[in-house]
């Protein structure tokens, strides 16, 4: 399984506590929960390489507004996305929360993705997950594949290849 | 066998063995008498068979085999080389090539038998061995009595006395066959003596082995080259007695016939007394027997020279270790990572002001040590453009065929080395240029004559590092680019107007031949004419970073020249500021840095340039063109002056930060990135800065 790299210390206690908790039977998936907006939604930790603090991002010129730039990720070129323009939302407030998530992509090598803020990982059974299928005319649930119940809060299951796909 | 693991190496050793092959059978064609070549190309092509064979390539080894046996006549001096036998044993390459290719692409050697070629090495080896026969029959003839010669037929050298010529005779007369027979064991072979009693064994069992040349005793201890003779007298048929030899393990061959008597030194009927004429005949065989024994002394003594030769004048070879280029580019990037670091140490140091020099010193040293580590890294990735210009003298040759020109190509600096990723690349673009080079550029002997020149055309191929570049030049002494033509051929095809075409300068109408599918070949041949050449060069060597140029004097022959970088992934960089973010500009572009007032700043068609020195040069605002504030507020700007070939341009930045080494690092295949930026960098602070492509931006 991938490492989670985890860069304060409470959190790490934090999602170490959490995944605890939740032991279920069944096929078991892993998702990192992220923090967008006042919404919660899960990536699938198999995807996911790293996960790093915001940093200085910089700007390629000529491209989609989405791609904030690159970032130096130990000697690695890493281009960025801004997953709030990316999905339509409004732009990014950059805090001490904010985080840059390194998603491994099929064929374009490491790609990173901004997020308000990580929470938690999660184990879900698969019974606690609803799949779903698009509606192409909202933008917003294209990038969902599917619900997952966590106790009492809903969590929406990010679509990978929807997030790394290039839109213009 | 699983030998899957193997075929790697085995398609790499097949490919140098047959780069070898082609360079030493174009050698034997230029001097056919040179034993050393003939020895080499022996080798070559045993390996190939014995490499076939033991991965299970059938049909390449049949081929290896076949050519193996010409070579072995031709080193045995029993064939002498034919220009057709050149040309057929370049055909043999060529379908060895493509076993090799079709291997490569699917590991299997696919299902063409090349009977052909086979039936023509077949050819070659009977119809040479039967012409040399001939003479040795008429030799026979001549001196009858003395009836040596026959390279193969060794069993008439040796000599038989009284009592052996007796026994012979009465197993004749008791209904048994009598044979001769020559057994040759591989060269490979290690238990020489070894494999040599199974076959006495062998033939033993079925018969008699009168006579053994050597002595079964010296064959025992391994007092023998690679073949024994044998006279044998069996019950068997020779095809039978053959078979039991051939059948031991490690033999190559194994040839025999009934032993004529006759034939046979010293022969006389026992019965008959020396007849007065015969009398004056024994004295002449005595004579004759002397020549022989000479021949056979000095034989041994010119193997034993031939043998120690190849040991000098083998090229001599550096011991190397294949390396997979993903391990080195490991190395590559951990290098990289270092120079980074110290790069940060740098700034670092910079930043403290501390001024305590043992500090400084420390951080001087690593410098060098990284700045030595990167050099030799980079060299272990560097490797000469040998590999590939080696197989052009045989592309010439084919051509010389095909276009019926007499041509000869000279190269120089093949040892020139160039990042392997390059060298991979040159090939083609080189290939190109050679024949166009051959094709269009030469003129027919006819011609040649007639204009004073050599009717043999020169071609060259001179490769040389010139600083951070290296070079590689394709000329001819052929007839130069007809510019007129160029112009015509461009006005028809509507590529140009003729008011265009009055104004163009030379060096324009050149140009137009990198233009896709422009052509001036009057007739498409095989070679060239399809007008894919010249573009395909230019954008191939465009995407090494590299450049071409052509210089041409009509009737004197044209020059084209291309440059390349020695190596794509670190280079030499100006780093400037624009609107606040780094930019790095490769420093081969860079022609001169200029401090211009905004009021020198003149408009031309709406577009800025400045006039420097007798130059008017366009000017392009660097923070405009990156979408960014500029901060810098002086009157003065600051302009990094850019060259491509002819093309120049002043790029105005807002500060300079001054000269680095990067590391050039991909933005990945996410990032469509726009065409002036050709990559990013790792800045000793951690920062990534983008590197301006000055060539995109021209």
């Amino acid at each position: 399984m991938d490492q989670i790299a985890v860069l304060n210390s409470d959190g790490k206690n934090e999602l170490r506590n959490s995944a605890k908790k939740n032991v279920i039977a069944g096929t078991l998936l892993q998702y990192i929960v992220i923090k967008m907006g006042e919404e919660q939604y899960g990536i699938d930790i198999r995807y996911v390489d790293n996960i790093v603090r915001m940093q200085n991002i910089t700007r390629v010129p000529k491209v989609q507004a989405y791609l904030k730039g690159v970032i130096n990720l130990r000697g690695e070129v890493i281009p960025v996305v801004s997953l709030r323009l990316k999905m339509g939302l409004p732009a990014d407030e950059y805090t001490k929360n904010t985080r840059i998530i390194i998603l491994k992509t099929e064929t374009a090598g490491n790609l990173g993705i901004i997020v308000d803020e990580v929470r938690e990982v999660v184990t879900l059974g698969e019974d606690s997950i609803e799949k779903m299928t698009h509606e192409p005319k909202d933008s917003k649930t294209s990038f969902v594949n599917g619900i997952g119940k966590n106790g009492g809060e809903l969590i929406s299951l990010l679509d990978r290849n929807a997030i790394t796909l290039e839109t213009n | 066998m699983d030998v899957s693991q193997y075929l790697e190496i085995f398609l790499d050793e097949t490919k140098e063995h047959l780069q070898n092959l082609n360079t030493q059978i174009l050698e034997l064609e230029a001097d056919s008498e040179n034993m050393d070549t003939i020895n080499e190309i022996f080798r070559a092509a045993h390996s190939l068979k014995g490499m076939a064979g033991t991965m299970g390539y059938k049909r390449m080894q049949n081929l290896t085999h076949d050519m193996e046996n010409v070579f072995s006549e031709v080193r045995n001096g029993n064939i002498k080389v034919q220009p057709e036998m050149i040309d057929v044993l370049f055909q043999c390459l060529d379908a060895l090539e493509e076993y090799t290719n079709n291997i490569q692409q699917t590991t299997d050697e696919g299902t063409n038998d090349n009977e052909p070629l086979i039936k023509m090495l077949n050819d070659i080896l009977n119809k040479e061995t039967a012409a040399k026969e001939e003479p040795k029959a008429e030799a026979k003839a001549e001196n009858a009595d003395a009836g040596t010669g026959g390279s193969d037929k060794k069993w008439y050298d040796i000599a038989l006395d009284d009592s052996q010529i007796h026994v012979i005779e009465e197993a004749k007369k008791s209904g048994q066959k009598v044979y001769g027979m020559n057994v040759t064991i591989q060269e490979s072979c290690i238990l020489k003596a070894a494999r040599a009693f199974l076959v006495f064994k062998a033939i033993e069992e079925n018969g008699e082995i009168l006579v053994s040349n050597p002595s079964a005793q010296d064959v025992e201890d391994e007092k023998f080259d690679r073949d024994f003779t044998l006279i044998v007298v069996s019950e068997l048929e020779l095809d039978d007695v053959i078979k039991l030899a051939a059948d031991v393990s490690e033999i190559e061959k194994v040839i025999g016939e009934p032993l004529a008597l006759e034939k046979t030194k010293n022969y006389r009927p026992l019965d008959d007394e020396p007849a007065p004429a015969a009398a004056a005949e024994k004295t002449k065989p005595a004579a004759v027997e002397e020549k022989p024994k000479q021949q056979q002394t000095a034989a041994p003594a010119a193997k034993s020279g031939t043998e120690k030769k190849p040991a000098a004048g083998k090229p001599v070879v550096n011991r190397t270790v294949r390396v997979d280029i993903e391990k080195l580019d490991v190395l590559m990037n951990l290098v990289s990572e270092l120079i980074i670091a110290k790069n940060s140490l740098v700034s670092a140091s910079g930043l403290e002001q501390n001024n305590s020099s043992g500090f400084n010193e420390q951080i001087e040293y690593l410098e060098s040590v990284t700045t030595n580590l990167h050099e030799s890294v980079m060299k272990v990735r560097m490797v000469p453009i040998e590999s590939v210009v080696s197989k052009f003298p045989r592309m010439i040759r084919d051509l010389s065929k095909t276009l019926n020109k007499k041509m000869e190509l000279y190269m120089t600096g093949e040892e020139t080395e160039l990042d392997r990723t390059v060298v991979d690349e040159i090939g083609d673009p080189l290939m190109h240029l050679l024949r166009n080079s051959a094709d269009h550029g030469l003129e027919d002997a006819e011609l040649r004559k007639q204009r004073g020149k050599n009717p043999v055309g020169s071609i060259f191929l001179d490769a040389y590092q010139d600083g951070n570049n290296v070079v590689i030049e394709v000329r001819d002494d052929g007839n130069g680019i007809d510019t007129e033509a160029v112009k015509q051929k461009a006005i028809e095809r509507g590529t140009i107007t003729p008011e265009q075409a009055e104004n163009m300068s030379e060096k324009e109408i050149i140009d137009l031949l990198f233009l896709p599918s422009f052509s001036t070949a009057k007739k498409v041949t095989d070679v060239s004419g399809r007008g894919v050449g010249l573009d395909v060069v230019k954008s191939k060597i465009e995407s090494l970073s590299g450049e071409v140029e052509v210089k041409s004097k009509l009737g004197e022959g044209s020059t084209w020249t291309i440059r390349l970088p020695l190596t794509l992934a670190i280079i030499q960089t100006l780093m400037v500021v624009v609107g606040g973010e780094k930019y790095a500009i490769s420093l081969g572009s860079i022609q001169t840095i200029e401090n211009v007032m905004a009021s020198d700043i003149k408009l031309v068609e709406n577009k800025e340039v400045i006039n420097l020195r007798g130059m008017v040069i366009p000017l392009i605002r660097m923070n405009e063109l990156l979408d960014i504030e500029s901060k810098a507020t002086d009157d003065s700007l600051i302009v990094v002056i850019v060259k491509k070939g002819d093309k120049i341009a002043g790029l105005i930045v807002d500060d300079l930060i001054g000269q680095q080494e990067i590391v050039i690092k991909s933005l990945g295949a996410y990032i469509k990135q726009c065409k002036f930026i050709s990559g990013a960098t790792i800045l000793g602070d951690g920062e990534v800065a983008l590197i301006l492509d000055a060539n995109a931006l021209l």
